[in-house]
């Protein structure tokens, strides 16, 4: 195999979420810029589909330092400070930016961006358009990417990053949909490819959540923090069967939904009496598990999300999306309850980043989901698509006053991953197969709650399964061989950082934790892993 | 689990000179959607059966495809067996991809200018259902007019009028709007009906820039005549014989006991140029003891205004209509137009309830004709199918009215909107392609129950076109010739 196309930029920004397609503008006012999109933009990825809203202190009764308080405690003193501190202080302009682009965010009858209440936050500051939030966010920013001169590549698929002479990052290659490979070579590489909850069998990804970006920036030797925080939605639809773990947004508790048991029972009085149904999203999502485990769960497996008490009109104009969807199932959540079960959501570790996005690689950026250290243990809603904004962004800007790269594409690595898509040609295992092996093994041994004899046999599982040789049927089908080696190694990083952490932190159970301490007061930090090393940092804990 | 069978479009273009039909039996969950039967067979029987799919909960328009033939979103519609599933009507890639690229390019761009702030509440309230489209392109697969003009879809127009009531867009959005073909639509609500956000792009985009244009004097000058005659007559259509009105008293008392009571809205075809199909309509409830209450005093229901952008004259005719009912205390209105009946239905707000004939004579119950003999089709009029709802109706009162009746495939005559007034070649290539699939049919008649329809029709094929009550009213006399004997 070939490359058939070579493509050279100053900026390479690969993924069109909120966090890629953000990048590309702030990068283009430097020139350069290529953006390459697995999907036709707008079309891929998770911001899309993001219902809830966009977390910023818009309101002088409000304040930065709540915000910043929030996200820590939200995230269990996991986070990075210098992070949330970027996060929190540029989430109101990143806002005005989009309000300065055309974006229709609801609005107060006083011509201010209208805010609602999240799980975890004092003050209601998430903003939202409806329940398509995302869906808003990411056709203005489509529209203002138009008015730069970036060069947008769709339905190209980056398979693996590659390094010039010098080790750095120098560009990528990609299949096109025909399953071509094009080479893309530029100074400075942005990894914005988001989250890869699809590795779980019930997850509320889009088809292109796969992880692709934590095991692209895994081979080429980043180093990744904490990627055993996978956030757990507490909500998620539970039928039909194909459906299950498409989400249910939290601005159906955020507009006052409430949470019962099969017994009728509103459970949320057991787990978190002062915060109820607004409780953090790991809180509730262990809740509504245990009520399940413990048989106090529906026939179907979840529990009962109520808004029928809600008047019509709130329901049809804050969550119509919520009543669209649920009705094509044949469910009018004006008159009856939704059923629910946690779903696995978004990956809150990844790539491990500066506050101007740098990576532990030279020439290599990252942003959004795909880096870790922003939410710690757990993130808050309506956080995430204000870290897209804020460090897609950051990211754009380094990656754009990056200089011109000294060493050219190491054409002995080129020509690694070209073999390696040869080698698909002679595999013998379905990927299909392959991949609802690994989502069954992730959701069973390594879900909400987990236990290091679970974990080991996951890894052990996962390693076999990463060993097969994936068999691709046509070129076309190369993409999906390689995707499927991609959530085989995000799998795996989970499970080895899940092992790391013997505690019990934000999103993070184990049954079998030995070491039990407050969030605050814990002696661990970040767990950490790469080629070349794996572990557990510790801290200084006051007292 | 259950098993099914589904048809799906195959086409390679690097083998293929055609896409042709594969039969697929799989087995799905209870529930599955129709993309989880397109996965069963990807992962079960042809790993390169190729399409578009990403978020699978109907948020980001990847996944559309037709499902015998109409438009829906793979992850939302729900797999049956039997289905025939096949890419949208766009130039296809391979299997069920279409090239969505060029006409998501025609979607205009915001050109925010620099120091606009936020817009008020009510604007944002006035944007928010134009701003719901996921860019799926089921309307631009499904809308007839792109079949025969160069018209960039529904969705392009529905993006123009979301920009031109945003306050904060510097761009020229009604002169775009006709470059990109605002008078080509027929308001068909086609784009409606298959869009999964059920976006009203006729009622909210397309009229909507149209009364823009229309305030800024770039109506077609055809249109114009039209306004100008409703303006001096009360009248959209030109007499051209003594009309309904002049031929009929207020009050239409039936042959036997009266069953019932309606007011008649006529409207202008019916009064002005075809009053035939009126003065038969009067007939067929007189004959079904059915009162007909007449007002002379009212006018255009102002259809042909809205439709076309010329609102400035409408709520004067409204309240004339009102008036003209409800002086004479009457509480249900029968319509025999598709468009005046769509219109009074939903451009109004009347203190009385809108029928048209077909759900008259449905309720009534009517006595039975004798059956004509004749191979009839039925045509749906866009204003009574989309914008009334009413299928079942008509179809019944004609099959007790024929020896035979057959389906033909639903689409447009391309009369309405203004199209056959004012861009009369697209109107006549609709035409035509009724005219084609009235052929296919082998029919002898062709029915409809709207005058525009019924007019354009016989325009464009030789085969007789009827009104409904017609076809009643002849099935009478067949009977009573029978009778008589």
């Amino acid at each position: 195999m070939l490359v058939d196309e070579s493509v050279d930029a100053h900026v390479l920004v690969i993924g069109s979420g909120g966090a890629g397609v953000r990048a590309a503008i702030e990068a283009s006012r430097y020139g350069g810029v290529v953006l390459v999109s697995k999907t036709i933009a707008g079309k891929g990825g998770c911001t899309t589909m993001a219902e809830g809203g966009f977390n910023a202190v818009l309101r002088e009764a409000d304040s930065i330092d709540v915000h910043h308080e929030d996200t820590l405690k939200g995230g269990a003193y996991l986070n990075d400070p210098a992070l949330v501190d970027a996060l929190v202080h540029e989430a109101p302009e990143r806002m005005n930016d989009l309000v300065r682009w055309g974006a229709v965010f609801d609005v107060t009858e006083d011509r201010q961006v209208a805010q609602r209440p999240f799980g975890g936050q004092r003050f209601p500051r998430t903003c939202y358009a409806g329940d398509r939030t995302g869906h808003e966010l990411i056709m203005t920013l489509l529209d203002r990417l138009d008015a730069t001169d970036a060069q947008l590549y769709q339905e190209v698929s980056v398979v693996d990053l590659v390094p010039d002479e010098n080790g750095a990052i120098a560009g990528a290659i990609a299949l096109d949909r025909d399953g071509s490979p094009v080479l893309f070579s530029a100074d400075a590489t942005v990894l914005a490819t988001g989250g890869g909850t699809q590795v779980y069998d019930i997850s509320t990804n889009s088809a292109a959540g796969t992880g692709d970006g934590f095991a692209m920036g895994y081979r080429a030797g980043a180093e990744l923090i904490d990627m055993e925080m996978v956030q757990f939605h507490p909500t998620g639809a539970v039928y039909p069967y194909d459906a299950r773990g498409r989400l249910v947004t939290e601005a159906v508790r955020g507009e006052g939904g409430i949470l019962l048991n099969a017994r009728r029972e509103r459970f949320m009085e057991h787990y978190d009496p002062a915060r109820m149904e607004l409780s953090t999203r790991d809180v509730v999502a262990r809740a509504i598990a245990t009520e399940v485990l413990e048989g106090r769960g529906t026939n179907r497996g979840g529990v009962y999300l109520d808004v029928t008490h809600l008047p019509a009109e709130t329901i049809e104009t804050r969550l119509p999306v919520m009543l669209e969807q649920f009705l094509a199932f044949g469910v009018d959540i004006r008159r009856e309850p939704m059923e629910v079960a946690p779903t696995a959501h978004h990956i809150m570790g990844g790539l491990r980043i500066t506050p101007e996005c740098r990576t532990t690689l030279s020439g290599l950026f990252a942003c959004g989901e795909v880096s870790g250290g922003v939410h710690g243990a757990n993130r808050l809603g309506g956080n995430a698509l204000a870290e897209t904004q804020v460090f897609g962004k950051r990211a754009g800007e380094s990656a754009g006053k990056a200089p011109a790269r000294g060493g050219r594409v190491d054409q002995t690595r080129v020509d690694g991953v070209l073999r390696m898509l040869d080698g698909f040609f002679e595999g013998a295992a379905s990927p299909a197969a392959v991949r609802k092996d690994l989502k069954l093994t992730m959701w069973n041994q390594a879900g909400i709650f987990r236990t290091a004899p679970d974990l080991r046999t996951a890894l052990g599982h996962i390693r076999r399964l990463a060993d097969q040789r994936l068999c691709a049927a046509s070129t076309a089908n190369l993409l999906e061989c390689c995707t499927v080696r991609n959530m085989c190694t995000t799998a795996s990083l989970i499970v080895r950082c899940a092992l790391l952490r013997p505690e019990n932190r934000g999103a993070h159970v184990r049954r079998d934790a030995t070491v039990i301490t407050e969030p605050a007061m814990s002696p661990f930090c970040h767990t950490y892993v790469s080629l070349a090393r794996e572990g557990i940092e510790r801290r200084e804990v006051a007292g | 689990m259950k098993t099914i069978t589904l048809a799906v479009s195959r086409f390679d273009p690097a083998v293929d000179a055609e896409p042709h039909l594969e039969e697929y039996t799989v087995r799905v969950n209870e529930g599955a959607r129709v993309l989880h039967a397109l996965h069963a067979i990807r992962d079960e029987h042809d790993p390169t059966l190729t399409y578009r799919y990403c978020c699978g909960s109907g948020q980001c328009g990847s996944c559309a495809v037709r499902v015998d033939g109409t438009p829906a979103l793979a992850c939302m519609a729900e797999a049956r067996d039997g289905m025939t599933v096949e890419p949208l009507d766009l130039p296809v890639v391979k299997d069920l991809t279409v090239d969505m690229e060029p006409v998501i390019a025609k979607i205009a761009r915001i050109c925010p200018s620099p120091d606009a702030g936020l817009p008020a509440k009510e604007e944002i309230a006035a944007i928010k259902p134009l701003r719901d489209c996921i860019e799926c392109l089921s309307c631009v697969s499904a809308c007839p007019a792109l079949q025969v003009t160069d018209f960039a879809g529904p969705t392009v127009l529905r993006q123009e009028m979301r920009l031109a009531l945003d306050p904060r867009d510097s761009g020229d959005r009604i002169t775009d709007a006709i470059a990109k073909g605002l008078f080509y639509c027929t308001t068909c609500k086609r784009c409606t009906e298959v869009c999964p956000k059920e976006i009203d792009i006729p009622g909210k985009a397309i009229e909507k820039l149209r009364e823009v244009a229309n305030r800024r004097g770039l109506t077609l000058p055809r249109h114009r005549e039209v306004a100008q005659l409703v303006r001096e007559t009360g009248r959209s259509v030109e007499r051209t014989q003594p009309t309904f009105l002049e031929q009929v008293p207020e009050v239409i008392e039936p042959d036997g006991p009266v069953r019932g009571e309606v007011g008649f809205f006529v409207g202008c075809m019916f009064n002005g140029r075809v009053p035939q199909t009126a003065l038969d309509a009067m007939e067929v409830m007189k004959r079904n003891g059915i009162r007909v209450l007449v007002p002379h005093d009212q006018v255009c229901c102002g259809s042909p205004l809205i439709r076309t952008g010329q609102t400035t004259d409408v709520e004067d005719l409204k309240r004339k209509n009102i008036e003209a009912f409800a002086r004479r205390g009457i509480t249900t209105v029968m319509t025999i137009c598709a468009g005046c009946g769509a219109t009074l239905k939903n451009d109004y707000e009347t203190p009385f309830t809108i029928k048209d004939v077909t759900e008259v004579l449905t309720e009534y119950g009517i006595e039975p004709p004798a059956k004509l003999d004749v191979r009839a089709t039925y045509h749906d009029p866009c204003h009574l199918l989309r914008g009334q709802g009413i299928r079942d109706q008509p179809r019944a009162l004609l099959c007790n009215a024929v020896r035979e009746f057959v389906e033909m495939p639903s689409q447009c005559c391309g009369a309405g909107g203004g199209v056959r007034s004012g861009i009369p070649e697209e109107a006549k290539a609709l035409g035509a392609k009724r005219d084609e699939a009235v052929k296919a049919t082998g029919a002898d008649v062709v029915v409809t129950v709207c005058p525009f329809c019924e007019f354009h029709i016989a325009d464009c094929t030789d085969v007789p076109v009827k009104n409904l009550v017609t076809v009643l009213l002849e099935g009478y006399r067949k009977k009573d010739a029978k009778t008589g004997e």
